[in-house]
């Protein structure tokens, strides 16, 4: 059984281990030793680098330190080109019948950047010392980690988690290896700053928040990589970032939006990278379990989801780049339901709104949203204003907004929700919709009452069609309003051949590094 | 004398005592930087945990004494963001920020003081009223503005100059102007108002009378008098520029003081923010001493009429 977009990572059993055994070994041979890795990419990075991220034991509940982890380190298992989580220093995985044993073997003769063999004893190193996001979670359900051999892990749990794998592999850093006998010897601030690891890129240098430089680890598993220096240079302002890129200083430019992108497509030699899986954004309604409220009402929710035109929101400010969707989970995420097209009618929206008992509209009140995306709330507010639902736009900077969303401040009006946090399906209607949620106002007794049935669920069929009625539900409610998925826009320059956007699955940054490539002079 | 300078220093050290309670409690009015530490939707434990780990749970009088404890000892903590001391950080960036600014002060003292100088012998004419267009123009066209409009002309059109960041002479050029556009109009507003003071004194009307040479009686008797209040404020505005050039070094990438105060505010680094501001303003207070004492040293009615 392969493991594929419809058979997340907990779908692993002994003969999926195998396929990825096989799969790992066809991979190992197709290692390039040969090639020589030659030139140097230059890359304007959007946002300050910090040596928290050169440390796999410091991830937080960020995407941006894998910007880094993908260069410079690597884990057993990560989200891969070929499947996420797919097998990286790891050649095989299996898990026991029972759930609660998951075998983990190294592959041969892997070494660190500083040429130290890369063992088991590595393994159980890096997971002792992590101590980043969700490292209780993961001590809480681990019983223990064993290590029978220097090419062998074996952990063990206490009870069944179907989402250890993605726990473990993909929303934390606890299995991006790092070396054991390096960091005793340095310390944890010798390792932050001239950091080693099993990564494609090897460090070279950092200037704090400015520039980092890396070098390529030719003797990569996975193959050689083919650029020989990578130098990341932070440029804040993105008008500079694009001004930079056309001018030949970078070849690539993280994060050009809006009429800066519209320029790039103008220009020649440039193009423009889109990572699509970014995250979604929704119009939340704190109201809808006030029956005082008009949001009570489920035709009034059904008008404002008929009133956006989602479609030429999307072209107008994100050049058609992002996703419109009608289901606030991201679609690559696991156990994601695949919704319907969401519509834009904004006729039958105002006859909703009449037999709803406001044939004239109504004043919604604030339309809360963080401040950096308040161009599309004011989208958003336009289009419900269009058909009589008026409303205030209320943008606040980004942490005192998430702080107001989490204090339950805006209990009246609009909210405007978003998330790129790691997971899957399940731990984003935990966190939004579940009750007792950070973010939940309130909630559905039939929706709470699916989500314990699937949390120990191991039959993967039966956890999907679970999490899935649990997302159709949402969806026929008109919970949230989706507005779209993020589309990261970068920029290219004429030098670059793969540029890395897109190639992993719900990661949008540049990855994997050692696929990176210079077009040939 | 003694006595005088002691009421200064103890003045000093209130005002930065000010200083320090200040910004504690206005950068932690601005919110909880755990929250900018992680995603949207990230659960409760582990945002705590980030809060723990900054020590951010504590309550807000035990974090100022443990910040006065270590800033009396030297210590202004490690940046939440960088997970590296303050101190060094700022280090790091000090070169940058000096290089920066006393270049970006020679450029607005070579502009700003010649058009003051011009705008005042030449007061209500034509060159006056250029120099007020400049001082109009330097005072109101926002850092940034000047500074795309100079990477769309040099960089861009013309292709003469690096676009942004550091290392080379040509990187330098841009943002030193830019930063010193400002500074050049104040300057040129302070030397012409000084310069028309000094020209309408006594001592120069009998310069004057004396026949002396007009560029003598402008170039030594004027000009040397009315430089004094042009320097005075040079040496506080290159430690603004040192210390505050936020929107300049941003814009040009430039790896300085001011964008790191930038990336302090931005990740609500508290122990950054509080860094820069302090050190900066310990600057400003220092040199405000040393002038205060300049000066009563200078003229003895000042230290008297204390």
């Amino acid at each position: 059984m392969p493991m594929t977009d419809n058979n997340p990572p907990s779908a692993v059993t002994r003969r999926l281990g195998l396929a990825m055994l096989a799969s790992s070994l066809i991979a190992g041979g197709a290692r390039d030793a040969a090639a020589g890795a030659q030139g140097q990419m230059n890359i304007a990075v959007h946002i300050s680098l910090s040596p928290t991220w050169f440390d796999p034991s410091e991830t937080n509940s960020l995407i941006t330190p894998y910007l880094l982890m993908y260069g410079m380190h690597d884990a057993m298992m990560k989200p891969m080109r070929e499947a996420s989580p797919g097998l990286s220093l790891a050649e095989s995985y299996t898990m026991s019948p029972d759930g609660l044993t998951h075998t983990f073997v190294l592959r041969p003769g892997l070494t660190f950047h500083n040429g130290d063999p890369l063992t088991s004893d590595d393994v159980k190193f890096t997971y002792e010392r992590y101590k980043g996001t969700s490292a209780a979670l993961l001590r809480e359900r681990i019983a223990s980690l064993e290590t029978p051999d220097p090419r062998r892990i074996v952990i063990k749990l206490k009870e069944v988690w179907p989402d250890f794998l993605l726990f473990y592999t993909g929303a934390t850093g606890a299995n991006w290896i790092v070396p054991r006998k390096y960091i005793e010897k340095v310390g944890d601030a010798g390792f932050r700053k001239a950091p080693v690891g099993a990564g494609p890129y090897k460090f070279v240098s950092y200037d704090a928040g400015l520039e980092l430089v890396l070098e390529a680890f030719e003797p990569y598993w996975r193959k050689s990589p083919s650029i020989k220096r990578i130098v990341m240079k932070v440029v804040p302002d993105e008008a500079t970032r694009l001004i930079a890129l056309k001018r030949g200083e970078f070849d690539f430019a993280y994060s050009i939006r809006g009429e800066l992108a519209a320029e790039v497509q103008h220009t020649p030699g440039l193009s423009l990278k889109v990572a699509s899986d970014g995250a979604t954004y929704w119009m939340y309604f704190p109201e809808q379990w006030d029956a005082a409220s008009p949001w009570s009402n489920p035709k009034v929710r059904r008008a404002a989801a008929l009133a956006l035109d989602y479609v030429a929101i999307n072209n107008a400010l994100s050049l058609g780049l992002s996703r419109v969707t009608s289901n606030f989970i991201p679609r690559h995420l696991a156990f994601y339901w695949p919704s319907p097209p969401p519509v834009y009618d904004p006729a039958q929206a105002v006859k909703l709104l009449a037999e709803a008992g406001y044939p004239g509209g109504f004043d919604a009140g604030s339309y809360h949203c963080d401040s950096s995306y308040a161009n599309l709330g004011e989208a958003a507010v336009n289009g419900l204003a269009a058909v009589g639902i008026k409303a205030q736009l209320r943008p606040l900077e980004r942490a005192a907004f998430d702080k107001g969303f989490t204090d339950k401040r805006y209990k009246k009006g609009i909210i405007q929700g978003s998330s790129a946090a790691f997971g899957n399906a399940a731990t984003r209607l935990a966190v939004w919709v579940v009750q007792g949620g950070p973010y939940v106002y309130g909630s559905y007794p039939e929706i709470d009452a699916l989500y314990p049935l699937q949390a120990n669920e191991l039959d993967v069929g039966k956890r999907t069609a679970i999490l899935h009625k649990m997302q159709q539900t949402i969806y026929e409610k008109d919970m949230f309003v989706p507005l779209w998925q993020l589309g990261f826009i970068n920029a290219v320059g004429p030098r670059v051949a793969e540029s890395g956007i897109g190639l992993i699955k719900g990661f949008v940054y540049t990855g994997p590094y050692e696929d990176l490539t210079l077009k040939e002079k | 004398m003694r006595h005088y300078i002691a009421k200064r220093v103890g003045y000093s050290v209130l005002s930065l005592l000010l200083l320090s309670l200040t910004i504690f409690l206005f950068i932690r009015l601005t919110g909880d930087p755990a929250s900018l530490l992680t995603e949207p939707g990230a659960s409760a434990a582990d945002v705590a945990a980030i809060q723990h780990k900054f020590g951010l749970d504590r309550p807000v009088w035990v974090q100022y004494g443990l910040f006065m404890f270590n800033l009396l000892r030297g210590d202004l903590g490690d940046s939440f963001y960088y997970q590296t001391p303050v101190l060094e950080l700022y280090q790091s960036r000090l070169p940058h920020s000096l290089l920066l600014g006393v270049v970006a002060m020679g450029f607005s003292l070579v502009l700003g003081i010649p058009t003051g100088i011009l705008a005042a012998i030449r007061v209500g004419r034509f060159w006056d009223s250029a120099g007020k267009l400049f001082a109009l123009l330097g005072l109101s066209l926002p850092s940034f503005l000047v500074g795309l409009l100079l990477i769309l002309f040099f960089s861009v059109y013309l292709e003469w100059l690096p676009s942004s960041g550091s290392g080379t002479f040509w990187h330098l050029l841009m943002p030193a102007f830019a930063l010193g556009w400002y500074f050049a109009a104040a300057h040129m507003r302070l030397t012409r108002s000084s310069m028309l003071e000094v020209l309408g004194s006594e001592y120069v009307k009998l310069a004057r009378l004396k026949g002396l040479p007009e560029a003598l009686v402008i170039g030594k008797h004027a000009f040397k008098n009315a430089l004094i209040p042009v320097l005075t404020l040079a040496g506080i505005n290159l430690i603004q520029m040192i210390n505050v050039a936020v929107v300049v070094e941003t814009v040009f990438a430039w790896p300085g003081i001011g964008r790191l105060l930038y990336e302090g505010v931005t990740f609500r680094d508290f122990p950054v923010v509080q860094g820069v501001v302090i050190l900066g303003g310990s600057m400003i207070v220092v040199v405000n001493l040393l002038i205060d004492i300049v000066y009563a040293l200078v003229d003895p009615r000042i230290r008297l009429e204390q």
